[in-house]
């Protein structure tokens, strides 16, 4: 299975430049903007506050409506493809490097920037840039040669080429990136993998390190005394001006921890006072804390790891036993292979009937799927991108399967958020912009009408990005991006009342079949139940918040992603994150920070007796990963799309050549 | 010390450094480093061992110059004392008694008058401390030094593990994963620890560590080959180190260059790797040292640096990494299976090298003279890698031919080769004749040489005993082939056997007439000519060890040593046991030149030595407790002149001497003269006269001379001073030899005009004519070859020549007015 693909390539945000501010919250479900294949994003960056700003080769310089979540204004950069951005130290102006070696600089206007003025332009494009910590100089990287320049005149004051001291003059040095510190220095990170430091008045080079045989791609600065570079091997490099000698004025800079964690490119970094965060090629979003910088041994003093996504791309048809995997730019639906024989754990079963691909569905235009459903009978299949939401009736007659467009969908406003279909398959939510749901009638035999739209009675700004409906029709939860949960209730369509707030993302909800529980995962690991009929929180809540969870289960790294029900056993609830896959049996008891909480292939080894006692409520399976969904097809029937890390590998380019020592 | 006539056992050469950097003297003309109990003083310019500083009565565990007077040197060792040296000189000045054993020394220019020194911690095993002991000041030579102070706790044995950081600031100390800074002006003391995890199969803990000379900056070495550069280290957290990594396997010693620019780290691998700069990841290397590294230090003006190595060479190596020279004394190789053996034809002492190389070693000298490739394959180093390794060696009693036998190291099945190499006068070295696979099945147990010279070549045969049961007889013939270009080759001759027992020694008789070969419990004597089964002893229970036949006198005594514990003399003549004496003789070694037989005993950790003549069943002399270390292996070494040994009771030394080696691989000797005496004076004149520095000031002294000396002429004086550096020995031993026993001067007025002539013909490269003339000369008098050569090396022996003279006298006169008739003076026009 390929499902995962869609996030490889479609991942348009979230990998190639890391946030440039990161909040300190624990661990986040960050939400997600869809892409634009005509728009690729070469840069990032916050300005006035909490508005985010990003350009790319297209030449668009665009808004980010983050309580919306799209890309709200596009202004053209007028000088082709824009390498750079950045914004002064006020936020208040954004300067621009162009293809065609121009540094523009654009006045952040309310409600979207303004071009203010054009610097001296010389030839060469642009590819990196760094504004002086008082906003009077902006240094710009080019291939073979950086320059100053003076923001008020607009001139260029100094020109420093780069390439000398190379071996192999001919090939061209690119300065990948740049920084300029507040005592005038000018750091310049090249492809010939050295990290220089000039004195740009004097023009001088005062140190050069060479981190790395190939090209440092990324810098990042911290208080104008700790760098972190990255390479394209795949290798961080933490630099530090420290004293010469103890107590003296003089200091250096020196390289000091290298890091390896990703695989190919760094092609962002960042430098939070606490920690290094690195964003490669490799899909991988690395933070290293600094451990002198904190303070105590806790969360934030582990080396964390993220893969994405953190969000479910694949649903299920469960009585049709079909499968939609959402990519980038198309749908696939598949139909479930079955088998007939029965065996033991571990054996893998003939089958008799192979897995089919029923239909492949392209989404019309450069814009990204954003979200995409198909209904528990597999007659209905929807998907959304930013700008459209489109609803197709399958029809399945024999062997082959056809795809109709229903017409005249209503129109709303885009875009569709999640997509959900109630479990009877007749009736359809659409989350959308401020807190509101919608409700569409499914009509036979291909039409839909708009019901009702649900809306939270205080009002609320930001979308809805988690749908939850109860099997017997009469609840919905749904959670916006103030990480409120709202229940209505669908027979009357009422806000029926708000789960008690607690202060983090939420990243999975379940109601369960048969007690109308509403299950909640956090993304800091938490798990609540809550009672919806009851409006409270279940005892067996209480239970878990009192004793508090395993410290091993609190500190993963991955966001449970999905939550479904054991219909054979009410106690019973599957969890998966993407590197397991937990059945958490409320009946059994709580496990102590002292027990293991892995204990799966150590109870398989116990005799009968010691077993009963050794067991606990979380059973946790590690076979597959990375996981990407699971679902219970029924009561003897798990699915479970699994992502292989080979699969995932072979679609990135090759990695760097190094040479190993004993190869 | 020793009282007059005892002999005194003397360790002169061998042995391990054990850990102690060397130490250049502050003008970098004098290199010092611990050996064993002594001190060594080299003269980095000749390699020649100038002085030995003895008087630590255990090993000699740091040495460390006085940082306040550049020609003393403190040294400490395992006997609990601190010495003064005055090294020039070698003289001790004081002596400080701490007690406790002393593992290594720091001496600080800031601490007026204390050290450092690494003691075990009382009353727990394994911890040892760093203390500061207070060096009181005192009138007499023997001070004590029982002041202590406890800088820090829990540091590591070796003295590479402790560090003095830039201007004495702080003091740096590693062990296991740990390292510790304390900072003595804040008194502040900061411990880091790395993670015991053994990540990737490398292993953390720290080997070594320095300090930057100027900057805060700790570079320490890791088992796991990586160079780690810590910096920050007064912040308990925000400290922080970058890691450097060539080495695969433990980085042995760090050093840095005098400005702290450049880093030179070495190990295993024996290649010296220079850091340039942390910030680039420049290196280079100097490759092929020959044997690990254990110790790196560097002279105090930058130039010089030099390696100890696990093999005892020593090399200095040029600030621009070029491989200057090596001083390499006795090389201590991995086990020494070969025995010790003597070169008949240098007197010099051979044994296993460097892997599968043959070393020569010149005992008066302590220098190795030459090192031979046996196995002459590239030796890899690489832990369980099966090496071939050279186990025996043997040379026929002129020295012209030397047989070897090398075996890889597979128990089961090794791979044997007999080699066989003759002299080759022209090239002066041993080439190889005839190589023979796999001369036995199994190893190779012993093999002898006989030869006499009375019976010519064809005399020569040699004896291999196996373990596959056999003895076999090789001989020469004459190579039919007419390809080939050597005209002799070996091949066997016979094969004996003795019902299938395990051939363990063999051994011929001084007239070559018998041979004798122990088969496990029993010795067999067969006659050397018909090959016949003479006569077999046997003294149950247990193995025979070694055999020898007694010699001169005492040919007709068999001598065998059992590992059950006895020392037996069988009578050739009635075939019956003389006598036998109750001992575990480890080593059975008899005086070629004499009837004695020394044996080594090896009984409740110490060895004895007994020296006998089979003739006798009680030993001439006994010796207990000879050392602590068990000797295995023991050699004489005839004398190039008989010594003047007045005590009957060491009359067995007079015409050879005995030499052995201890498990540690150190070198001794036995001897009635007290240490001083056998340095050579000149030696110590040398040391005097290199000791004159060469300042602008001498410069000009010297350019004041030499006009003086101008002058000189002018008054008619002595022409010599014209001449310079050349014949300035001849003329200085003339001039310092006193008046009444100087020949007559008509025969030094040849010497002079000789001495003259013959250097101005080799300057005067241009002038064939001479060379024909040299060349004719020799065509017609070859019997007066030699005395050319002697006469030409008179710069140096010119002591002997003089002893000498009056025998040589008129040929060499006659000759010297020949040369100087056939003189071409033709180059006097030239003025």
């Amino acid at each position: 299975m390929s499902a995962g693909r869609a996030w490889a390539a479609g991942a348009g945000l979230d990998i190639p430049s890391a946030p440039r501010c990161v909040t300190q919250t624990r661990c986040w479900t960050p939400p997600v903007i869809p892409g634009h294949e005509a728009r690729s994003v070469e840069s990032l960056c916050w300005a006035a506050g909490d508005r985010l700003f990003g350009a790319g080769l297209g030449g668009d310089i665009t808004e980010y409506d983050l309580s919306g979540l799209s890309a709200a204004r596009g202004v053209d950069g007028g000088g082709g493809p824009i390498w750079s951005m950045v914004a002064n130290s006020t936020g208040t102006q954004l300067a621009i490097g162009c293809e065609d070696g121009s540094v523009k600089i654009f006045q952040v206007v309310p409600g979207g920037i303004q071009f203010e003025r054009n610097l001296d332009r010389r030839k060469g494009r642009v590819l990196c840039l760094s504004w002086h910590p008082s906003d009077t100089h902006i240094v710009a990287g080019s291939i073979d040669f950086f320059r100053v320049i003076d923001v008020t005149s607009g001139q260029t004051v100094q020109r420093i080429m780069v390439n000398y001291h190379v071996e192999k003059a001919k090939r061209e040095c690119v300065v990948w990136a740049i920084a300029l510190l507040s005592s005038g220095t000018v750091v310049s990170a090249d492809s010939f993998g050295r990290v220089q430091f000039w004195d740009w008045e004097q023009g001088t080079l005062a140190e050069s390190h060479t981190v790395s045989t190939s090209a440092v791609l990324s810098l990042a600065v911290a208080q104008e005394d700790s760098i972190i570079v990255g390479t394209s091997t795949g290798a961080t490099y933490h630099l530090q001006l420290l004293p010469v000698r103890l107590g003296g004025l003089e200091k250096r800079w020196v390289r000091t921890k290298p890091f390896q964690f990703h695989s190919h490119d760094v092609r962002a970094v960042a430098h939070s006072p606490t920690a290094l965060i690195s964003g490669g090629l490799d899909a991988q979003l690395v933070i290293r804390p600094l451990m002198e910088k904190v303070q105590k041994k806790s969360y934030d003093a582990v080396l964390r790891k993220f893969t994405f996504p953190h969000r479910r791309l694949v649903s299920c048809a469960r009585k049709a036993r079909l499968l939609l995997f959402q990519f980038s730019q198309y749908l696939e639906l598949w139909r479930l292979g079955s088998t007939e024989e029965t065996g033991k754990d571990g054996e893998v079963l003939p089958l008799c009937r192979m897995p089919e691909h029923l239909v492949q569905l392209k989404s019309k235009g450069p814009e990204h799927i954003y979200s995409s459903c198909v209904s528990p009978c597999g007659t209905w299949l929807g998907y959304s991108t930013a700008s459209r939401f489109q609803l197709y009736r399958v029809h399945c007659d024999g062997d082959g399967v056809s795809l109709r467009k229903v017409p005249k969908v209503p129109k709303l406003l885009p875009p569709a958020y999640q997509l959900q279909f109630s479990a009877d398959s007749e009736s359809l939510f659409v989350a959308s912009a401020r807190g509101s749901v919608h409700v569409f009638q499914l009509l036979e035999p291909g039409g839909c009408k708009h019901l009702h739209t649900l809306r939270p009675p205080s009002g609320c700004s930001e979308a809805v990005y988690l749908l939850a409906p109860s099997a017997d029709g009469h609840w919905l939860a749904a959670v916006s991006g103030d990480w409120a949960i709202h229940i209505y209730n669908l027979k009357c369509f009422k806000h029926h009342c708000v789960v008690p707030t607690y202060d983090c993302a939420v990243s999975a909800i379940a109601i369960h079949p048969s007690t109308n529980n509403l299950v909640i995962a956090y993304s800091d690991q938490q798990l609540f139940e809550f009672s919806i009929p009851e409006k409270q929180y279940t005892s067996w809540s209480r239970t878990v918040q009192s004793r508090g969870l395993h410290r091993a289960w609190l500190e993963r790294d991955s966001p449970i992603t999905h939550i479904t029900f054991n219909p054979k056993n009410p106690s019973h609830i599957l969890l998966h994150d993407t590197y397991l896959l937990c059945v958490l049996d409320k009946s059994l008891p709580l496990p102590d920070d002292s027990a293991l909480l892995m204990n799966q292939s150590t109870l398989k080894q116990l005799p009968e007796t010691a077993r009963k006692r050794q067991l606990h409520a979380f059973k946790i399976c590690k076979k597959f990963q990375p996981l990407l969904f699971m679902d219970l097809l029924d009561k003897n029937c798990l699915v479970v799309v699994e992502r292989p890390i080979m699969d995932f590998k072979t679609q990135l380019p090759l990695p760097v050549q190094q040479k190993k020592f004993g190869t | 010390m020793v009282s007059p006539g005892a002999l005194r056992v003397v360790r002169c050469g061998g042995g391990g450094q054990r850990g102690a950097r060397a130490v250049f003297s502050a003008d970098s003309k004098y290199l010092l480093y611990a050996s064993g109990d002594f001190v060594k003083v080299h003269s980095v310019n000749t390699e020649e061992t100038l002085l030995l500083l003895c008087g630590h009565a255990d090993l000699v565990t740091g040495i460390q110059l006085n940082p306040h007077n550049h020609m003393q040197l403190y040294s400490s060792s395992l006997d609990g004392t601190i010495k003064l040296w005055d090294f020039m000189d070698g003289i001790p000045i004081k002596t400080f008694t701490v007690g406790p054993k002393l593992l290594a020394l720091y001496a600080l220019a800031s601490a007026e008058d204390s050290v450092f020194v690494v003691i075990p911690k009382k009353g727990e095993r394994d911890t040892f401390q760093l203390v500061s002991v207070k060096l009181t000041k005192g009138a007499g030579q023997d001070l004590e030094g029982k002041e202590l102070s406890v800088v820090l706790d829990g540091v590591g044995a070796s003295p590479k593990q402790i560090a003095f950081g830039r201007e004495d600031s702080y003091v740096v100390s590693v062990k296991d994963v740990n390292l510790q800074v304390y900072f003595f002006k804040l008194k502040l003391l900061n411990r880091f620890s790395l993670s015991t995890a053994k990540t990737k199969g490398g292993d953390n803990s720290f080997s070594c560590v320095v300090c930057h000379p100027t900057e805060d900056c700790i570079a320490t070495g890791h088992a796991d080959g990586k160079i780690r550069l810590w910096r920050n280290f007064h912040h308990k957290k925000a400290y922080t180190y970058s890691a450097l990594h060539w080495h695969h396997d433990t980085v042995m010693d760090l050093a840095y260059s005098l400005e702290g620019t450049r880093l030179l780290s070495g190990g295993v691998e024996s290649v010296l790797v220079q850091w340039h700069n942390e910030s680039s990841c420049q290196k280079d290397f100097l490759p092929r040292l020959g044997s690990p590294i254990e110790c790196i230090s560097m002279s105090s003006d930058g130039i010089l640096c030099c390696t100890l190595h696990t093999d005892n060479r020593i090399s200095i190596i040029n600030s621009n990494l070029r491989f200057s020279r090596s001083i390499q004394g006795l090389i201590k190789s991995r086990d020494v299976k070969t025995g010790l053996v003597v070169d008949p034809r240098t007197k010099a002492l051979v044994l296993n090298g460097e892997p599968g190389h043959l070393q020569f070693y010149s005992l008066q000298s302590d220098q190795q003279l030459f090192s031979l490739d046996i196995v002459q394959r590239q030796y890899i180093h690489q832990a369980g890698l099966k090496q071939s390794e050279l186990v025996k060696v043997a040379f026929s009693a002129q020295g012209t031919w030397l047989a070897t036998v090398e075996e890889s190291e597979e128990v089961a099945d090794p791979e044997l080769q007999l080699k066989l190499w003759f002299y080759s006068e022209e090239t002066q070295s041993f080439a190889l004749n005839t190589r023979i696979n796999t001369p036995h099945d199994n190893h190779i147990t012993d093999m002898c040489f006989r030869d006499m010279a009375e019976l010519g070549d064809d005399s020569l045969i040699l004896v291999t005993t196996g373990r596959d049961c056999v003895f076999k007889v090789w001989v020469m013939v004459e190579d039919s082939d007419p390809e080939a270009h050597q005209s002799v080759s070996w091949s066997c001759d016979f094969v004996g056997s003795y019902h299938n027992y395990q051939a363990t020694n063999c051994c011929f008789s001084e007239d070559g007439s018998l041979l004798a070969v122990s088969f496990e419990e029993t010795v067999t004597v067969w006659d050397s000519l018909t090959w016949e089964l003479k006569c077999t002893f046997c003294h149950p229970p247990g193995n025979i060890r070694n055999i020898c036949f007694g010699r001169l006198t005492c040919s007709k005594y068999l001598i065998g040593a059992t590992d059950y514990g006895f020392l037996c003399c069988w009578n050739l003549l009635t075939c019956a046991l003389e006598w036998s004496a109750h001992l575990n003789i480890v080593v059975l070694q008899p005086d070629p030149l004499s009837e004695h037989i020394a044996a080594v005993s090896w009984l409740s950790k110490e060895s004895s030595l007994f020296v006998f003549k089979p003739s006798e069943p009680w030993p001439i002399y006994i010796q207990r407790n000879l050392c602590k270390e068990k000797i295995l292996l023991a050699a004489f070494v005839p004398r190039d002149e008989p010594e003047m040994i007045s005590s009957e009771k060491y009359c067995w030394l007079r015409k050879s001497q005995l030499f052995f080696l201890t498990d540690t691989q150190e070198l001794m000797t036995l001897s009635t003269k007290s240490l001083e005496e056998r340095l050579t004076p000149s030696s110590k004149q040398l040391a005097v006269e290199e000791s004159l520095p060469m300042t602008p000031f001498s410069v000009l002294l010297g350019k004041h001379r030499r006009q003086q000396a101008q002058e000189d002429t002018d008054l008619g004086k002595p022409v010599v001073h014209n001449k310079q550096e050349q014949a300035s020995p001849a003329v200085k031993e003339l001039l310092h030899t006193p008046a009444h026993v100087l020949p007559s001067a008509s025969f030094l007025c040849t010497i002079f005009i000789n001495s003259l002539l013959i250097s101005k013909e080799n300057k005067s490269a241009e002038e064939v004519a001479d060379e024909v003339e040299m060349e004719s000369e020799k065509a017609e008098d070859d019997s007066d070859e030699e005395d050319v050569t002697a006469m030409e090396q008179e710069d140096t022996s010119h002591m002997e020549l003089l002893g000498e003279m009056t025998c040589k006298l008129s040929k060499s006169q006659e000759k010297e007015l020949r040369k100087i008739r056939k003189m071409d003076y033709s180059w006097i026009s030239a003025f």
